[in-house]
């Protein structure tokens, strides 16, 4: 396949964007069927030419065609096969690419199985879908084209390679699971502006996109926690969330998106915050979008910024559009968004799912205004004043404990209003829970916020098996049967129900782990073979230092044995210190790595890391963590993944 | 409607508390390290600033002294233009820290030398450099 097809395929896409934006457009105009047929096979066209020079792109990163500069910058023929496939989206015209390539995924999707469905909807639904791929397609064709030939005058006989903190399994699968996250909440998107146009704003559109923000969500939560995943493996300095402006663009649309996924219950069961879930959508795409920016852009330093560009200005323009004309079109279909409906009282779901939104939109700009703190602090005070961790998780963790307790007050409470006596009868054991455990904790001598966290974890795993309980209750007694059945059909009758709370104790297990880094130490040290240093109570002695050559690296090697306080083996770490390129005559283009090793249980995990070596005197420099909780937080995520998918699983009738 | 006019109350409320507190942490952080200013090295040598201070400039090429005893134990000189500062720092050197990295400090400035305790590289060089070295060396060594 010839690079120049995948060029052509591209400028291919964007004509047939074009095309099909401006057949629909008539379509709407006379309604003549053959248009609207006409329309959406050009859109499913758009998304051919896209899978074509994707496809193309590959290829030539598989064969490294060092012609194409994308190929030649980011993989070499040293580079493995899977990281060569992964280079697609190291680099900013190819991730560009693999953005629109999802996006044409979803869109191609979203037209086959509308085809018999929500005639009303689709055409809006089509149109806003291409003009995102337009979008990309402009950027892909004429300002960061992955085609583009190398600029050499020479024959280049070998590529620049991955950077090796990309040479990572977990990076491989974390952009793109992000991306169909972010790229996923387009159909959303699409699907609500369409309701707008068509002044059908009733809880349609909601159900027929109820299933697709719940996958473009589960994507975008896996993302963020396979990044969490990565970091703590890969970048050495212990933890998993920084409060890096790029980590912050993919929470906050997780914040919003995540408010919608409660608050689109209610205007499904009661019809009611119609305009408040069109804002919620909208901004979620916007921050999307603006994720992208962020990541792209090299506006904010961060360890995101492996490449840095000039796309800012058109990124950025492109959500003050998307956000202009979307609350454009909100305001002058105000009146039909307005619910005639009231919330009824203050103990009720609705007043809790009110809440709960409430709470997450008010951290997502809490987030928003941290991320952009140095920007405003420069324009209006003139110096530019960064924030850091600790900033954010001061500000978060109070908005955060009151997300955790809603979390549990919410699915307690009924529909409309809930009775003085039914408030007493489900709350009474799960508070109790929660202040006994709170007694014990304290008891243990934990303080403030780690034992109001733990014991708000108690207090809603307490009202989930509440939850649980009463529903098994119910079958064992009215069909007979055994517990283990009760559950299973329990859940799978109701499977969002259940899934959703499911999803809530991954939550819950991750707030257990989040709470653990009040308990985090750290040392650095250095160690002669044979000799020992302490770190929280273990033992870290220096066995030896060895060393090693691999296909692409040099490594140092230190054996370290741990042994606890009562002098009982642990286990033994192995860190090591790398050194990629290290064929390389100039010393200053070879590669340090820094190749962790961590010993990891329920508990804790022990983090070494490597720092640095004295060869001639044999002295390893270390930099040991013992992290508390960690785990919790990772086995959160995996429940989460299950819940959400349960809730997702669709149903047989 | 009276509920409708309590709800309204609630949010407004608590919309007002939480701004008030983002507002409250924003000027009175409890952890030191929350905020940093971000100034040019000239501007610090010139005002002599003894806050918490973020800089950012390029390692300069052979500054990076690494104490004989204690390999975590180094000083460098940070150019920013013209402006050049020495920066000492003793904690473990991210990997990408090396002559001509393009850096970002903080700590803080005392008597004409700036005691880093953050250090952080920005993307390698090596991964957006000029493909024409990176070719001339693998053809340098393909024929050797």
């Amino acid at each position: 396949m010839n690079p120049v097809a995948g060029g052509v395929a591209l400028n291919l896409a964007f004509g047939f964007s074009i095309l099909s934006i401006i057949t629909l457009l008539i379509f709407i105009r006379n309604g003549d069927m053959r248009l609207f047929l006409t329309g959406q096979r050009l859109s499913l066209g758009i998304s051919f030419f896209v899978f074509l020079s994707t496809f193309i792109l590959w290829y030539q990163l598989i064969i490294s065609n060092f012609d194409i500069d994308y190929v030649a910058r980011y993989t070499s023929l040293e580079t493995p096969f899977i990281y060569k496939i992964s280079a697609l989206w190291a680099g900013q015209s190819g991730s560009l690419l693999f953005w629109l390539f999802i996006l044409s995924i979803f869109a191609t999707i979203t037209v086959l199985q509308n085809q018999s469905k929500h005639h009303g909807l689709m055409p809006w639904v089509i149109i806003s879908l291409a003009i995102i791929q337009l979008f990309f397609l402009v950027l892909t064709n004429f300002v960061t084209n992955p085609f583009m030939p190398t600029d050499a005058d020479f024959v280049v006989k070998n590529g620049n390679g991955l950077n090796p903190l990309l040479q990572n399994i977990t990076m491989a699968i974390h952009p793109p699971t992000l991306y169909l996250g972010y790229v996923g909440f387009s159909v959303p998107f699409a699907f609500a502006i369409s309701a707008l146009m068509n002044r059908d704003t009733s809880p349609l559109w909601i159900q027929s996109i109820r299933r697709w923000t719940l996958v473009a969500w589960l994507f975008l939560s896996s993302g963020i926690i396979l990044g969490g995943w990565w970091a703590y493996q890969e970048l050495g300095w212990g933890g998993y969330w920084a409060w890096d402006p790029v980590e912050n663009a993919s929470f906050m649309p997780w914040l919003t998106a995540t408010a919608f996924l409660h608050s689109i219950i209610i205007q499904e069961k009661k019809d009611m915050l119609r305009l408040w879930n069109m804002a919620l959508i909208i901004l979620t795409f916007a921050l999307c979008i603006f994720g992208t920016f962020l990541t792209r852009s090299g506006v904010m330093s961060s360890v995101h910024s492996f490449t840095a560009s000039s796309l800012g200005p058109i990124f950025l323009t492109f959500v003050f559009l998307i956000l202009i004309v979307s609350f454009t079109l909100m305001f002058l279909r105000r009146s039909d968004l307005r619910s005639e409906k009231r919330i009824e009282s203050f103990t009720s779901r609705e007043s809790g799912f009110l809440f709960n939104n409430l709470v997450f939109v008010v951290m997502c700009f809490a987030v928003f205004w941290g991320t952009l703190f140095p920007v405003i602090s420069e324009a209006v005070r003139g110096t530019k004043i960064t924030v850091g961790p600790p900033f954010f998780n001061q500000i978060n963790v109070p908005i955060g404990l009151i997300l955790l307790a809603l979390t549990g007050v919410g699915p307690l409470l009924a529909w409309r209003n809930t009775s003085k006596q039914s408030l007493i009868k489900n709350f009474t054991v799960p508070i109790l829970s929660g202040l006994v455990a709170a007694v014990i904790f304290m008891a243990i001598g934990f303080k403030g916020s780690v034992v109001i966290s733990f014991s708000l974890s108690v207090f809603v795993l307490a009202t989930i098996s509440t939850e649980f309980m009463r529903g098994i209750k119910a079958r064992t007694k009215t069909f007979n049967e055994s517990i283990v059945k009760a559950l299973i059909t329990m859940i799978s009758k109701n499977r969002s129900r259940y899934g959703g709370y499911i999803v809530h104790v991954g939550i819950v297990f991750m707030f257990v782990g989040f709470t653990g880094h009040a308990f985090d130490k750290e040392k650095e040290f250095s160690l002669k073979i044979g000799q020992t240093d302490h770190v929280a109570g273990y033992e870290f002695t220096l066995l030896k230092l060895s060393e090693t050559e691999r296909s692409n690296h040099y490594a140092w090697i230190s054996d370290i044995r741990v042994t606890d306080n009562k002098g009982e083996f642990v286990t033994n770490l192995y860190p090591e210190k790398r050194i990629y390129f290290h064929k390389n005559p100039d010393v200053n283009r070879r590669q340090p790595h820094s190749e962790l090793d961590i010993y990891s249980t329920l508990n804790q995990d022990i983090y070494s890391i490597f720092s640095a070596i004295d060869n001639d005197n044999g002295i390893a420099f270390l930099k040991i963590m013992v992290n508390p909780l960690v785990r919790w937080v990772w086995i959160g995520g995996y429940i989460l993944v299950i819940g959400t998918m349960i809730a997702l699983w669709p149903r047989k009738d | 409607m009276n509920s409708n006019k309590k709800f309204t109350i609630m949010i407004t409320g608590v919309i007002t508390v939480v701004i008030f507190w983002i507002g409250w942490v924003s000027s009175n952080p409890k952890d030191e390290k929350a905020m940093a200013t971000f100034v040019s090295v000239e501007k610090l040598l010139n005002d002599k600033i003894n806050k918490r201070t973020k800089l950012g400039g390029l390692v300069k090429d052979g500054s990076i002294i690494i104490s004989k005893t204690n390999y975590l134990d180094c000083s460098f000189v940070l150019k920013e233009g013209n402006t050049e500062l020495t920066v000492k720092y003793d904690r473990t050197r991210p990997d990408l820290f090396k002559d001509g990295a393009e850096v970002i400090v903080t700590g803080q400035y005392l008597d004409g030398t700036f005691y880093a305790d953050e250090l952080q590289t920005k993307c390698a060089s090596r991964y957006e450099g000029d493909l024409r070295d990176e070719s001339n060396y693998k053809l340098t060594e393909i024929k050797t």
